[in-house]
């Protein structure tokens, strides 16, 4: 708890992002019912568990076409 | 005036050779159908008019000025719809005119007014959607708006109904018809109903070179045949007829079928009034007597045989 | 160079609009905090993962560290990000034919090739910004008064390496086929580039300096003039890329 006491001028907008391409990247999820490959569980499960890399990883080889 | 002319053009994609000396003339303001086979070279024509395939030999104007391949001069005077246009699906229909209207160089004021025009005229005057949402039809009447954007003399499209359904389709020759008088329009397509439709000239694409060209009533009259149906009571009645001696004619085809006989004459040599002439004096009272009109299904299949 | 501009704009749209700029200012902004939090906390994490009993002197950790964090993550997540994103930014028009039309209607291949890597390039550039600003600003803050030498200097030998990168994949997206061939042969050519260090006196001027040796210009071990060769090479070949891009896009039949 010491280091989140003395180190939340950078936990907190590092939390905000990550939580920021998250959001994102499960809205967009749930807007699209196709991906180029992979079901809606499996991209949701990668967006959650792996921090940065998930979303990443689903906008750039698993959003559909186009938006 | 000819608003396109080619000359003995010349193409062929390896040993496939597509096509061998074509000739062909759009008048200005004609709605020209451009028909043929899937593969007869329709495409590739419409792509060296544009510029993106270099022909072998041959000439191409438009609006009297030569067509160089790699130059996009003499697309200024063309507007351009591809079978199946594709767009960037993250923009809006909107969006995507500006695009296009700041590429051609037009100025902001008038790619403004000017888009919201077309998008009236197309149907797409409310729809503020990204593109990727949208069904092919309205791809398709967004294609026709892109293409008019820069007021062409010329407009080309290419197949323009051909991946649509009956509704999409009907949209879409609504469309080209009513811009008739204002723009030339040339469109390819292997389907005849909708030249029949919308056009008032139409040249059929054949071995690479025209098949038949002019305007769809000078053809239809041009190739009109007599071509008759009688209906009898009954078959004997039939039969008895069609072996008259004055059927029996050179260039007279007939054909028995039950108790409906089709008589065709390929040149004048038999009239209706003849044909009722020699019913009545065999004293037969036909159940339907009928004079068909060729349809431009039977010219084609004539002329591509 | 009207078109340019244009063509600029229809780009930066498209990376708004397809989630890349998201996605990279966000993967900058993470890293531009990271560094110096992982540089300040490493000492403390390893003491708590030690055996009991066992003690290990750990040097107290500087600003050093907190850039060494900063040129580690940028030249590998960061450069694979940026790689990744932008893979498809030629290859996808191509294969979709969404240029044909454009093209007809009078854009030059030429501005197109100039503002896709134009508006690659000023992405690239923000990022990079953002991220070695943030280092800089938390650095300052956590490691008060550390010297580190030549840092611009550094920082922007790793920008003109990203550059060359871009200018590799763009070139590569025109030369190979499919949505994923651009970003294969920019692989290959990275390990080229990588394996032509065995060839002494190689090292000096490959471009792969720009991003390897960063460190040793901000701990003082290296000066500027050491990295000119590199650079200079680097900017040519830059220039070449765009050509060869160019040459071959010119030709290609869409």
């Amino acid at each position: 708890m010491d280091v989140l006491r003395e180190y939340w001028l950078f936990l907190l907008p590092l939390i905000i992002a990550q939580f920021a391409l998250m959001i994102t990247a499960l809205v967009h999820i749930f807007k699209h019912p196709t991906y180029r490959f992979g079901s809606r569980a499996m991209w949701i499960a990668i967006v959650v568990l792996f921090q940065m890399i998930g979303p990443i990883v689903y906008f750039v080889f698993g959003r559909g076409e186009d938006d | 005036m000819n608003i396109l002319e080619i000359s003995d053009l010349h193409m062929s994609f390896g040993s496939n050779q597509v096509l061998r000396g074509l000739n062909m003339a759009v008048p200005e303001h004609a709605i020209y159908g451009f028909v043929g086979r899937n593969g007869a070279g329709k495409t590739t024509t419409m792509k060296i008019v544009l510029g993106l395939l270099k022909a072998q030999s041959g000439s191409v104007t438009v609006c009297g000025e030569k067509v160089s391949y790699g130059s996009a001069r003499t697309n200024r005077h063309i507007g351009y719809l591809p079978d199946v246009p594709e767009f960037y699906g993250y923009m809006r229909p909107r969006e995507y005119l500006k695009l296009c209207g700041e590429i051609t160089g037009l100025p902001a004021a008038e790619i403004k007014s000017r888009s919201a025009e077309l998008l009236e005229l197309v149907g797409l005057a409310g729809v503020n959607r990204r593109i990727s949402g949208f069904s092919r039809g309205m791809k398709q009447r967004l294609g026709i708006a892109q293409a008019l954007l820069n007021k062409p003399r010329l407009l080309i499209c290419d197949e323009p109904t051909s991946a649509l359904d009956p509704i999409g389709r009907r949209q879409v020759l609504e469309i080209l018809s009513a811009i008739r008088g204002q723009t030339t329009v040339v469109f390819s397509t292997h389907i005849l109903s909708d030249v029949e439709r919308i056009c008032d000239h139409i040249a059929v694409l054949e071995q690479g070179r025209l098949a038949l060209a002019g305007t769809l009533s000078e053809i239809q009259k041009q190739h009109r045949r007599n071509s008759f149906r009688i209906r009898f009571a009954a078959e004997e009645e039939g039969r008895a007829f069609s072996q008259l001696a004055e059927l029996d004619r050179p260039g007279i085809e007939l054909e028995l079928e039950g108790r409906e006989l089709q008589i065709v004459s390929g040149d004048d040599s038999i009239g209706g009034q003849e044909l009722i002439d020699l019913l009545s004096a065999q004293q037969i009272a036909p159940e339907k007597f009928e004079a068909m009109e060729p349809t431009l299904e039977d010219l084609f299949t004539e002329v591509v045989k | 160079m009207n078109h340019f501009f244009v063509f600029l704009k229809k780009e930066l749209l498209e990376y708004a609009r397809t989630y890349k700029l998201l996605i990279l200012l966000t993967v900058f902004i993470i890293f531009g905090i990271t560094n110096p939090l992982i540089a300040k906390l490493t000492p403390d994490l390893l003491a708590n993962f030690m055996p009991e009993g066992m003690t290990v002197t750990i040097p107290e950790p500087t600003a050093l560290d907190s850039w060494a964090q900063f040129f580690k993550n940028t030249q590998q997540m960061g450069l694979i990000v940026l790689l990744l994103v932008f893979s498809g930014v030629l290859a996808n028009e191509i294969s979709k034919g969404t240029l044909i039309n454009l093209l007809t209607k009078g854009l030059s291949r030429q501005a197109v090739i100039a503002a896709k890597y134009g508006a690659m390039l000023l992405v690239w550039s923000v990022s990079v910004g953002i991220s070695a600003l943030l280092t800089c600003i938390y650095t300052v803050y956590l490691f008060p008064g550390d010297p580190v030498s030549h840092l611009i200097f550094a920082v922007f030998c790793m920008w003109l390496f990203g550059a060359f990168l871009l200018a590799v994949l763009l070139a590569a997206s025109a030369l190979a086929k499919g949505n994923y061939g651009g970003l294969l042969l920019t692989g290959c050519i990275v390990v080229v580039l990588f394996s032509l260090n065995i060839i002494p006196g190689a090292a000096k001027y490959n471009p792969i300096a720009l991003a390897a040796r960063n460190m040793e210009l901000a701990a003082g071990a290296a000066e500027p003039p050491a990295l000119y060769p590199a650079a200079g090479i680097t900017v040519l070949a830059v220039l070449a890329l765009l050509g060869l891009a160019l040459a071959v896009f010119r030709k290609k039949e869409l």
